[in-house]
C-alpha cells in the first residue's frame, strides 16, 4: 500500500509541473496584450512591462515565476493592482469550499438515495420519479436553474434571501443550484450500477447462503456499486470546491467562479497562472485521494498493486 | 455493515449543520449588526445607511493608478482633489482659492485647513508627490497621461526627463504652483480626479505594493472612510468626521456590494436589500418609474483611413448618410440608448453652459438620407474607379459579447442594404479586438470612448495625426491646426469655438460614423435623497445624499 501511494504522489507531482509549465506558455500565448485602453501610450506600455518583469526574456521569466511559486508566491494581480493572488484565493477560497461541501453532502446523499430507491423499484412509479429528477437535473443549465431558485424561493415566496452569502439560510438555494447536476448524475450512476451488481454471482451466493434482502441490499449490493461513484467524485468534487461562476454569479457570492472566466478575459496572466495552479492542485489532490480510497474500498486494487 | 452506514450518514448530517453555523460570510452580517447597535446607542439615534450595488469590483484603490470608473466613484467620496467637480462644474475642493496667471500658463492654489482621516494635516507637500508619482515610470500608472498639461509630464513618464523637473511645486505648506506645458482651462477639472488627490509619502513607503490595498493601508481627505473592503464582495464606507465640510455629510454609512448580476442586483432591490439599483436594458419596458441618465460613453464605427475605400471621404460620408441611426437604436437596444448624431457627447462642458447647448449641431440625420447617401456613394465609385457598389466588401471587427454581436449584425444589415455594398463581420473576443485596434489591423471597427474629463478634447485628441492614440491613420492637416490653434489659445472662448469648429470641420470629413450615447436607467427608494450620476470622475454621487 505505501508503495502504490508513493507511486501516486510522484505522478501527481509530475503532472503538477507539466501543468504549469504548459499554462505559463499557453497564457502568453493568448491573443491580445494584458496593458490595453483608449488612451495607452507606448512609454505608458513599457513602463508597466518593466513592472511587471514583462521586458525579461520568457525563459528568465518562467525561471522567476516557478522560483516564487516554491516559495508560494502567485505574484500581484494585473487588473486588481495592489492585491497579490494568494490574497485573492484566500479571500474567495473560503466561499467555493463552503458552498463546494454543501453543494456535494446535499447531492451525493441524495443522489445515493435516489439511485438505490429507484433500482430497488425498477419498472415502478418511484423510480420513474427518480429517472425524471435526473433528467432534469442533467438537462436544465444551471443559469436557468439558479435563476428559477431565485425567483420561486426568493422573491415570490420570499421564504429564502435572493443572493449574497451571510448564513445558513443563505446558502441553501446556492447549495442546490450547484449541487443540482452532481445529484442527477450520482442517482443515474447508482441505479445503473446496483442494477448490473445485482446479475452478480455473488449476489446469488448470497441469496443462496440465505441472506434477508436487506443484508444483501447493505453489505453485497451497494458496497460494490458505489465505486463507480466515487471514481467519478474525485473531479467532481475539486470542480465543485473551486467554485462555479455561473450559481455565484447569480446569488452574488464572493468565491473564485469569478476569477476564472474573468482572469482569461483581463488578459491578467498572474491571476490566470494562479488560478489555474490552485484548481490544477486541487484536481490531482483530489484524483490522489480517490486512487487511495479505491485502495481501501476494492481489495483487488490493493493486492494486484502489491504483488 | 447498516451501522457504518448509519454512522455515515449522521455524519454527513452534521456536517451540514456545524458548516452551517459558519459560513466564511456570516461574521460580516453579524459584525454590521453589532455595530450599528453599538454606533445607534452612543449617539442615541439610527444610523443612515445607503446601500447600492456594481457590478464588478474596483480594480484599485490606489489613488494614483485608479484607471477605471467604479474606483473613480469611490475615490471621489474617500478622498478630494484642490478642486471638487460635481455636475461637471468645478467648486474649490481642498484648495479655498486659486489664481491663473494671464497665459492660463500658471496655476497657484491656496489650501484650506484640513485634516486627513488620521488627523495629520493636508500639506501642499502632498499634492506635489502625488502628481510626481502619477507620472513617475516607476509608478507605471495605466492613467499617466492624465497629468498631460503638467510640464514636461509626458517627457517624463517616457523617461527622458526627471520627475523633479515636473511643473509642480510646494511653495509653503497651504501654497502650490502648477506650471502648465500648455494652456488648459480643463486642467481644473482634471486636478478633480483621484490621481490627483492628496498622497502620503509615509504611507506609500510603509505599505509598498500593498499601499490602499485595504481600508487601514491609507488615510482620507473625502467626505468618508473606507472602513472595510472585501474582494468581489462588498465596500464598507463610514463618513470620515475629520472632513473639512462634515457638516453637509448626512449619511454615516455606505454599502456597497459587488453584484455581477444585474438581475439579480434588481431583485435585490425589490426585496428592498438595495436602496439603488441601474436596471439592465432588457428590464427597462417593466420599470417606466426608472429614470435616464447618460453613462458618457459613445460607441462608434472607427474607420481605418489609411487605403482602400474607407481613405476616401464621399465614401466615407455616404457610409454616414447611409446608416438610420433610429433603426439602429431600435433593433440593437430597444430604443433606450440615445442615437448620435454628432461626435462630441453635447453634455461635456462648453463655455457657458454644456457643449451641446453652446454649440447645437446635427452633423447627420436621425434617419438615414437615401438621396445624399447614393450622392456620396456614386462620387466615391467614380472617384475610386470602382464599377459597383457590389464590389466592395469590408471587414467590421468587433467583440464577441452578446451587444456588440448584436450592433454588427444590425450595421451589416443597414449599411448593407442602404449602400449595396458588402460587410464581413469578424468577430473576436475583447482583448483581441482591442490589440487589434491599437495596431491598426481592421478596416472598421466597432469603437467607443468614455470621456476622462468632462472637456470636448477628451473626444477630439485622439484623431490628431500626431496623437499617440490615433491608431486608424487618420490625417487631415485642418483638423490638426483647429487642435493646436485650441492647445496654445489662452483665451477659453476661443478655444471652445475652435473645438467647436474642429468637431464640425472633422464630421464634415467623414472621420467615423457616430452610433450611439450609451444609457442607463436607475431606480432609487422613496426613502433616499440627494443621489445624483455623472459620467466624469464618478458614475454615482451621494455625497450630499440623505436617508429618511
Amino acid at each position: 500500500m505505501a508503495k502504490y501511494i508513493l507511486k501516486r504522489v510522484l505522478i501527481s507531482i509530475v503532472t503538477l509541473w507539466v501543468l504549469v509549465t504548459v499554462v505559463f506558455i499557453l497564457v502568453r500565448c493568448m491573443p491580445g496584450e494584458p496593458f490595453q485602453g483608449e488612451k495607452m501610450t507606448p512609454e505608458i506600455k513599457a513602463n508597466l512591462e518593466a513592472y511587471y518583469g514583462f521586458d525579461k526574456s520568457l525563459p528568465e521569466q518562467y525561471i522567476m515565476y516557478v522560483r516564487n511559486l516554491l516559495s508560494g508566491d502567485f505574484g500581484y494581480s494585473m487588473k486588481y493592482l495592489n492585491q497579490s493572488v494568494n490574497k485573492i484565493i484566500a479571500q474567495s477560497f473560503p466561499y467555493s469550499f463552503d458552498l463546494g461541501i454543501r453543494a456535494i453532502v446535499f447531492s451525493v446523499s441524495f443522489g445515493i438515495i435516489f439511485g438505490i430507491i429507484a433500482a430497488l423499484n425498477r419498472g415502478k412509479k418511484l423510480d420513474y420519479l427518480c429517472v425524471v429528477i435526473a433528467i432534469l437535473g442533467t438537462s436544465i443549465p444551471d443559469f436557468i436553474m439558479g435563476a428559477i431558485l431565485q425567483y420561486l424561493f426568493g422573491i415570490k415566496w420570499g421564504l429564502l434571501p435572493v443572493a449574497q452569502y451571510l448564513g445558513f439560510r443563505y446558502t441553501i438555494l446556492p447549495a442546490v443550484g450547484v449541487g443540482f447536476y452532481t445529484l442527477a448524475m450520482v442517482s443515474r450512476l447508482m441505479r445503473a450500477s446496483m442494477l448490473e451488481v445485482v446479475q452478480q454471482d455473488y449476489i446469488k451466493t448470497a441469496k443462496a447462503k440465505g441472506l434477508s434482502k436487506a443484508e444483501i441490499v447493505c453489505s453485497h449490493q451497494i458496497r460494490n456499486a458505489i465505486t463507480p461513484v466515487v471514481t467519478v467524485l474525485g473531479p467532481v468534487v475539486a470542480s465543485i470546491l473551486c467554485g462555479t461562476f455561473v450559481i455565484e454569479s447569480i446569488f452574488a457570492i464572493p468565491g473564485m467562479g469569478k476569477y476564472y472566466v474573468e482572469s482569461v478575459q483581463n488578459l491578467d496572466y498572474s491571476l490566470v497562472l494562479g488560478m489555474t495552479v490552485f484548481y490544477g492542485s486541487f484536481l490531482i489532490l483530489s484524483n490522489l485521494v480517490v486512487d487511495i480510497l479505491y485502495g481501501v474500498i476494492d481489495p483487488r486494487i490493493r493486492l494486484q498493486e502489491s504483488r | 455493515m447498516r451501522k457504518r452506514w448509519t454512522a455515515l450518514f449522521l455524519a454527513g448530517l452534521m456536517a451540514v449543520s456545524m458548516a452551517g453555523c459558519s459560513t466564511p460570510g456570516s461574521n460580516v452580517e453579524n459584525e454590521s449588526k453589532t455595530e450599528e447597535g453599538t454606533d445607534g446607542e452612543t449617539e442615541g439615534g439610527e444610523q443612515k445607511v445607503f446601500r447600492y450595488s456594481v457590478t464588478s469590483d474596483v480594480s484599485t484603490l490606489d489613488p494614483q493608478k485608479n484607471n477605471e470608473s467604479t474606483s473613480g466613484t469611490i475615490g471621489y467620496h474617500t478622498g478630494e482633489g484642490l478642486t471638487r467637480s460635481m455636475d461637471g462644474v468645478v467648486h474649490p475642493g481642498l484648495a479655498e482659492e486659486w489664481e491663473v496667471s494671464e497665459d492660463g500658463l500658471t496655476y497657484t492654489f491656496h489650501l484650506r485647513d484640513a485634516k486627513y482621516s488620521d488627523g495629520e494635516k493636508i500639506t501642499a507637500q502632498d499634492f506635489e508627490y502625488a502628481m510626481k508619482r502619477i507620472v513617475d515610470p516607476k509608478t507605471a500608472s495605466q492613467f499617466a497621461f492624465i497629468a498631460k498639461p503638467l510640464e514636461n509630464a509626458d517627457e517624463i513618464t517616457a523617461g527622458t526627463k526627471d520627475v523633479d523637473e515636473l511643473g509642480v511645486e510646494a511653495v509653503d505648506d497651504n501654497t502650490l504652483v502648477c506650471k502648465l506645458g500648455f494652456p488648459a482651462p480643463y486642467f481644473l477639472q482634471v486636478i478633480s480626479m483621484s490621481q490627483f488627490y492628496p498622497t502620503r509619502e509615509d504611507l506609500v513607503e510603509k505599505y509598498g505594493e500593498e499601499f490602499a490595498a485595504d481600508g487601514d493601508k491609507n488615510v482620507y481627505s473625502g467626505p468618508f472612510c473606507l472602513k472595510e473592503w472585501k474582494q468581489n464582495d462588498r465596500i464598507i464606507l463610514e463618513k470620515n468626521p475629520m472632513y473639512w465640510d462634515a457638516d453637509k455629510v448626512n449619511l454615516d454609512r455606505v454599502e456597497i456590494l459587488i453584484v455581477a448580476d444585474e438581475n439579480t442586483a434588481l431583485a435585490m432591490y425589490e426585496a428592498g436589500e438595495l436602496d439603488y439599483v441601474n436596471v439592465p436594458t432588457d428590464a427597462v419596458a417593466n420599470y417606466p418609474d426608472a429614470e435616464f441618465y447618460k453613462m458618457g460613453a459613445e460607441d462608434f464605427i472607427k474607420l481605418n483611413t489609411g487605403d482602400g475605400p474607407l481613405a476616401n471621404k464621399n465614401f466615407r460620408l455616404a457610409l454616414n448618410y447611409g446608416l438610420d441611426r433610429k433603426e439602429f437604436i431600435k433593433l440593437s437596444t430597444n430604443d433606450i440608448w440615445e442615437p448620435a448624431t454628432r461626435f462630441v457627447l453635447p453634455d461635456v462642458g462648453g463655455f457657458e453652459g454644456t457643449f451641446g447647448e453652446d454649440y447645437p449641431y446635427e452633423a447627420f440625420p436621425l434617419e438615414e438620407d437615401q438621396k445624399k447617401a447614393e450622392e456620396y456613394l456614386n462620387t466615391a465609385l467614380k472617384e475610386l474607379g470602382i464599377a459597383s457598389a457590389s464590389d466592395i466588401t469590408l471587414e467590421l471587427l468587433t467583440s464577441d459579447l452578446e451587444r456588440t454581436k448584436k450592433e454588427a449584425e444590425v450595421l451589416q444589415a443597414l449599411l448593407g442594404e442602404a449602400l449595396g455594398i458588402n460587410i464581413s463581420i469578424s468577430m473576436i473576443p475583447f482583448a483581441d479586438r482591442v490589440e487589434r485596434e491599437n495596431k491598426g489591423e481592421y478596416e472598421m471597427v466597432v469603437s467607443g470612448i468614455l470621456p476622462d474629463y468632462p472637456d470636448p478634447i477628451s473626444f477630439l485628441e485622439s484623431w490628431e495625426t500626431t496623437s499617440p492614440y490615433n491608431h486608424c491613420n487618420y490625417s487631415y492637416e485642418e483638423y490638426d491646426n483647429l487642435l493646436q490653434k485650441a492647445y496654445h489659445t489662452g483665451d477659453a472662448k476661443e478655444r471652445m469655438d475652435t473645438l467647436a469648429e474642429a468637431e464640425k470641420v472633422f464630421m464634415e470629413d467623414g472621420g467615423l460614423v457616430p452610433l450611439q450615447f450609451r444609457m442607463n436607467a436607475r431606480l432609487v427608494s422613496d426613502k433616499v435623497t440627494g443621489v445624483t450620476n455623472y459620467f466624469s470622475g464618478y458614475s454615482i454621487n451621494f455625497i450630499y445624499a440623505d436617508v429618511k
